[in-house]
């Protein structure tokens, strides 16, 4: 698969849908207590984390598979590179875990669990792995993609990648590596006199 | 500073009625004349300096300086889709909040919207209520209106003119300058007048890039005009000058109160003078009236605590809790005498509505800046402004007044550009790289003041005190509509002047309210029958009854209301305090 060649997704997603969920991607991933391609508009359930809420501490969210997975996303969004470490290093994945778990969106923790589903479901799909054991490039190759066809937000796993890279981004630049380190912010200190601009006319 | 509680059992000469930039205004000239005043305020006195904590870093922050994921803050789509009250069908969220409410340093600011409903139009009413109301959020920009304003009417003959002009409230002008400290640069325009500035901020290269490319338009961009003291204040020694720390760009206050808020600049030096009593807590739920005469005899409230009703007597009632909430007040407070609601014979009261419509505007990219290392530019009050253009020497074809834009350019603690397309190693460097480059702007214009846009109390609904709930009927028109397609063309065409790479031109216009620039329900008139208030803000009906916050606005001019609102405050309350010593009142 290259990432030149126009994938489409609408017509691609009816084949990876047809790999079973059962025999592959819930003995890494549980399926939420209401699954279905548009959980927005279907009832939230009651408790769509019930199934993996034991053996987490209070406050998180993702089993540690699906931490692990996030992990890996979250990296492919802002990976490490020679000027700064990525989201792993960030602790994105961490930043995520507690917000799922706090919020009392019920539609977004489903969106989750079903959009890390259905990414392994269209990594098997692709490169017949899974995305913990696809290297980098397929990876990229994979959520590019999504990326690509980022417009059509009715199918689920194109919503999930949009809240993936909107709370990596989030995370990570708000994290001590993405503020210090990626983009050196040099504010947030006492300032005698803001520098400006060197052309300045003589009113200041 | 002494804090006398409230001493119910006795008649105060002035009772005020909210402790934003008007209350506090008014609690300033009144104790400063010796007058007794309390001063009620609906929401709590908190700890600020704890909820702003303005350089708290986001990785210290339980979640990164955002609302606690459990509450929620109402979204564009929201205020659009839905309709007021717009807690219906947000059950689950704890705390639910106003579009401003999404900051973690302001959630204890705003009010809990189910608390306080209303219904009506779609309209996004932020509302503070604590000991400073939005004073203590504020964006700082501290504009002067002018007779292009003031006299607008003469100039295209919509609406009424003010009772006053330029030359009745400069004097005030300036006193707030000084009392409370403001940065600029002065321009010499007539539409804009210049105050009495204290060191400005400067420039960075992209906003100077677009400052000289305006000139050749002659249009000027100068520097934010904010209300921050940069040199400090030496009659106050409860406010700091500006050190430029802290991100200012972020949602929330300043913890050192080098920009203004009311209970530091305000407030504070007020009970200094021992003449202020102060009660929190206190949600005014109605004017009261003397039978016999007609005229206010003080207010009745109810402690937001306890739920205990109490009444206070005053020898003149000032109302200064917001443009809307003075209103419903006044509707509110219906007796025999005032049938329709107080001070509302010429049935104006939460009608000519207006305020500034926001949204549309335009980001560019100075490409001279991509690449080059990371600059500190947050650290200011604010970028620029730049002034109004549209109608002042010409005439446009397709409407009247004008608008003009707030920006700014350069680094800031959370990157711009993190909306551009892809992710990856590529998606990171070009968030890097362009970080510093970025130079936006968005409009605020003038809303018509119109008879049409209004509120009213709905039948049923009621606050969680009781109190009727405000309806409103408020819909931008034609003329905003058109000026709003104006804005977006002029906004593209000078960042192209500029020669700023386009990166986004956004034209969409957001929901009725998004300014928190409401203004003009009780506006003031020298006729009693088209008017709630005279040129001092006093009722025609009720002479010792004060409305000094922007409900007395005749039109919402399209600069921003804060410093005009306490200028005509200050002169009011010189003539109320005037007044009570003549024992005119």
């Amino acid at each position: 698969m290259s990432s030149n060649d126009p994938i489409d997704l609408r017509q691609d997603r009816r084949e990876w849908l047809k790999i079973s969920a059962g025999a592959l991607g819930a003995s890494l991933l549980p399926l939420p207590a209401v699954s279905g391609e548009q959980p927005q508009a279907a009832t939230p359930p009651t408790k769509p984390a019930a199934s993996s809420a034991q053996n987490k501490p209070t406050g998180r969210f993702f089993t540690p598979a699906q931490h692990a997975l996030v992990e890996e996303l979250s990296e492919t969004i802002i990976p490490a590179d020679s000027h700064s470490g990525g989201a792993k290093a960030a602790k994105v994945a961490d930043y995520i875990d507690q917000f799922l778990g706090e919020t009392y969106d019920d539609n977004q923790k489903v969106l989750w669990l079903e959009g890390l589903r259905l990414v392994d479901l269209m990594s098997r799909h692709y490169h017949q792995k899974s995305f913990a054991d696809s290297g980098p490039e397929e990876r990229s190759a994979l959520l590019q993609v999504l990326s690509d066809n980022d417009h059509m937000t009715d199918l689920p796993e194109v919503r999930f990648f949009i809240e993936l890279k909107r709370l990596t981004v989030r995370g990570y630049y708000t994290s001590k590596i993405g503020i210090h380190d990626e983009l050196e912010y040099k504010g947030n200190r006492i300032l005698e006199e803001y520098v400006g601009c060197d052309e300045q006319g003589s009113s200041s | 500073m002494t804090e006398p509680d409230a001493d119910l059992t006795k008649t105060y000469d002035a009772v005020i009625v909210g402790s934003g930039a008007a209350g506090g205004m008014a609690a300033h000239v009144l104790t400063s004349h010796g007058l007794q005043v309390l001063l009620l305020e609906a929401g709590k006195k908190l700890p600020i300096e704890q909820e702003l904590r303005s350089m708290e870093w986001p990785y210290d922050n339980a979640h990164r300086g955002y609302l606690p994921p459990e509450s929620h803050s109402l979204t564009f789509n929201e205020y659009t889709i839905r309709n007021p009250p717009y807690g219906a069908g947000l059950e689950k969220a704890q705390h639910l909040r106003s579009y401003v409410g999404s900051s973690d340093y302001v959630k204890n600011i705003v009010v809990d919207e189910r608390e306080n409903p209303y219904t009506g139009t779609n309209y996004a009413w932020v509302r503070a209520r604590c000991l400073g109301g939005k004073t203590n959020i504020w964006g700082r920009l501290a504009l002067r209106l002018s007779d292009y304003d003031f006299k607008a009417k003469t100039r295209d003959g919509f609406g009424e003119n003010w009772p006053i002009s330029y030359g009745d409230i400069a004097p005030y002008y300036d006193k707030v300058d000084l009392y409370l400290g403001i940065m600029g640069v002065k321009e010499n325009l007539p539409h804009l007048p210049d105050g009495i500035f204290q060191r400005p901020q400067k420039l960075n290269c992209a906003e100077v890039t677009l400052k000289q490319g305006l000139q050749k338009m002659g249009r000027v961009l100068t520097q934010y005009r904010a209300g921050v003291t940069s040199e400090g204040l030496k009659h106050n020694k409860y406010r700091s000058r500006c050190y430029g720390r802290g991100a200012c760009e972020r949602k929330g206050g300043c913890d050192i109160h080098a920009a203004f808020d009311s209970p530091t600049g305000l407030i504070y030096p007020a009970m200094d003078t021992a003449n202020l009593s102060l009660r929190t807590n206190a949600v005014v739920r109605e004017v009261t009236i003397d039978p016999q005469t007609g005229q206010a005899s003080g207010v009745r409230f109810i402690d937001s605590q306890t739920m205990k009703d109490y009444t206070v007597r005053a020898k003149v009632v000032v109302l200064a809790a917001s443009t809307l909430e003075s209103a419903r007040l006044l509707l509110v407070s219906k007796s025999r005498l005032h049938p329709n609601g107080l001070a509302n014979s010429s049935g104006q009261v939460g009608h000519n509505f207006c305020e500034h419509l926001m949204g549309p505007g335009v980001t560019g990219r100075a490409k001279d800046l991509v690449g080059k290392a990371s600059t500190l530019d947050d650290g200011r009050p604010g970028g620029f402004y730049l002034a109004r253009f549209r109608n002042l020497s010409e005439k446009q074809a397709k409407f009247i007044r004008g608008y003009g834009f707030e920006g700014g350019s350069g680094c800031s603690m959370f990157p711009s550009g993190t909306d551009v397309h892809g992710f990856g190693a590529s998606f990171k460097e070009e968030v890097r790289k362009n970080q510093g480059a970025y130079i936006s702007m968005g409009a605020f214009g003038e809303v018509l003041a119109r008879y049409e846009n209004y509120v009213d109390l709905d039948p049923v609904a009621k606050d969680k005190w009781g109190i009727p709930a405000l309806r409103f009927h408020y819909k931008f028109g034609d003329n905003e509509h058109r000026m709003a397609e104006d804005m977006k063309e002029t906004a593209q065409e000078m960042f192209e002047a500029a020669g700023f790479e386009i990166v986004h031109v956004r034209s969409r216009v957001l929901t009725e309210g998004w300014s928190i620039h409401e203004l003009g329900t009780a506006r003031m008139g020298n006729d009693p029958k088209t008017s709630v208030l005279n040129q001092f803000q006093q009722s025609h009906d009720v002479k010792n009854l004060f409305v000094v916050d922007g409900s007395a606005f005749v039109n919402a001019s399209c600069q921003n209301p804060t410093w005009t609102i306490m200028a005509l405050c200050w002169r009011s309350c010189d003539y109320l305090a005037d007044e009570l010593r003549k024992g005119n009142l």
